[in-house]
């Protein structure tokens, strides 16, 4: 039962098609496994409708309709063989990957500390993302934390509790810079979560700042 | 101007017969009313133009794809023209990054949200339909002022600052208006869900 969901606001961008690159990802993820907010975008994307409905039309060029007229005719460019497998490091069993990262390079994972690693997401088209992967064992703590910018989280699997409240699988959370947390691992299993950040991450201890330039945020 | 019952039966037409002149009729409706949406949410003029076309030239080719009983056309329309304009964005994005062309673009994939749209789970594509009638109903119901400022989120941030400076209003303003008529439309979808 997913308890953690984004807010409308997120879910009408996410309708609207003006978040960012690693925020649509994120929200995407989401959207995946959470069939109420699916819902809720798809209200969204009936406003976007209607609005296009009410709009006051633009003036196309005289010449518009013959060129598209002409272009029809084109067949679609054919894909190039078969698409190219972009890398992903392993999963544990049961684990899918979202299909909002299927344009993205995913690193192999990268050891930050004991029973913790990260894995760099790179988003095609953009260089201003910061999406990654952080893959945390069971019971284990991340350091304490604030953000700068607005961090989302999408929770692929375990579970985690910040103090705040229970994540689980297929949660969402939207975190800035009001909120100063140290997410403890439940001890049912490792956890990997999806996140984006908009801002540097701060962390409060020298160690976990060298972490935090290791994962580049 | 055509119904939409006329404007489904014209897709209709362009699915199964590949007919031009209903493709023209539905391109004289719905390309102008593109241009103009992608115009208003930040797009250059002569980009807005070439999307519209390209929006277009994607509903002849999807229009067996069409489903009315899953979506209003209108609705479908839109959720094209959204996904070329993130896609333009983001490639005009690359080409300013490093000065290249962009070598990953592929034409066929599919943003997210469509991608999401192409795989819905059974009972969501029953209730498709419904719900959308429900959500334009929840609109009429909405007053002018909410419903205008409801489209302004479809627009870009600066399009939210223009405005705001036309209306004169602090741009915090223009952002909470759009959050009470998000939540009004909210509650007036709750009362129709079963």
């Amino acid at each position: 039962m997913i308890a953690h969901h984004p807010s409308d606001d997120l879910l009408l961008r996410a309708a609207a098609g003006t978040l960012d690159a690693g925020a649509a990802i994120v929200v995407g993820a989401h959207l995946e496994s959470c069939s109420a907010c699916r819902t809720h975008v798809r209200a969204f994307e009936s406003v976007g409708g209607a609005m296009l409905e009410s709009i006051e039309p633009a003036l196309m060029a005289p010449e518009a309709l013959a060129r598209t007229l002409a272009m029809i005719d084109t067949p679609p460019v054919a894909r190039s063989a078969a698409p190219t497998r972009l890398p992903r490091p392993e999963l544990p069993s049961g684990v899918n990957w979202p299909r909002s990262l299927a344009d993205c390079a995913v690193s192999r994972w990268h050891w930050m500390g004991p029973g913790m690693r990260w894995s760099r997401v790179t988003v095609p088209h953009t260089t201003d993302a910061n999406v990654f992967l952080l893959r945390i064992g069971a019971g284990k703590a991340l350091a304490n934390h604030t953000h700068s910018g607005l961090e989302l989280t999408h929770v692929m699997c375990g579970s985690f509790h910040d103090g705040r409240a229970l994540f689980a699988a297929g949660d969402f959370d939207a975190a800035d810079g009001s909120v100063h947390h140290q997410p403890v691992l439940e001890s049912g299993g490792e956890c990997i979560c999806l996140a984006s950040v908009e801002g540097r991450l701060v962390f409060d201890s020298a160690i976990a700042r060298m972490i935090g330039s290791l994962v580049g945020i | 101007m055509p119904s939409g019952d006329e404007l489904i039966e014209l897709v209709r037409a362009v699915a199964l017969a590949s007919d031009r002149g209903a493709f023209a009729v539905l391109f004289k409706h719905f390309a102008p009313r593109i241009k103009a949406y992608l115009v208003r949410a930040g797009t250059a003029s002569e980009l807005a133009e070439e999307l519209a076309q390209e929006t277009m030239i994607a509903v002849w080719r999807k229009a067996a794809l069409f489903d009315p009983a899953r979506a209003q056309l209108s609705t479908w329309v839109f959720t094209i023209a959204r996904n070329l304009r993130v896609d333009a964005l983001r490639r005009r994005h690359d080409a300013q990054a490093d000065g290249s062309m962009d070598s990953n673009a592929n034409p066929d994939a599919e943003p997210l949200v469509q991608a999401v749209h192409d795989a819905p789970q059974p009972d969501e594509q029953l209730a498709g339909a419904r719900r959308e009638a429900a959500v334009r109903r929840a609109l009429q119901q909405l007053a002018p002022e909410q419903l205008q400022i409801l489209w302004l989120s479809f627009y870009d941030e600066q399009s939210h600052a223009r405005i705001a400076s036309e209306l004169d209003v602090p741009l915090g303003t223009v952002k909470s208006r759009i959050r009470l008529a998000v939540g009004h439309l909210r509650r007036l979808l709750q009362g129709t869900e079963p």
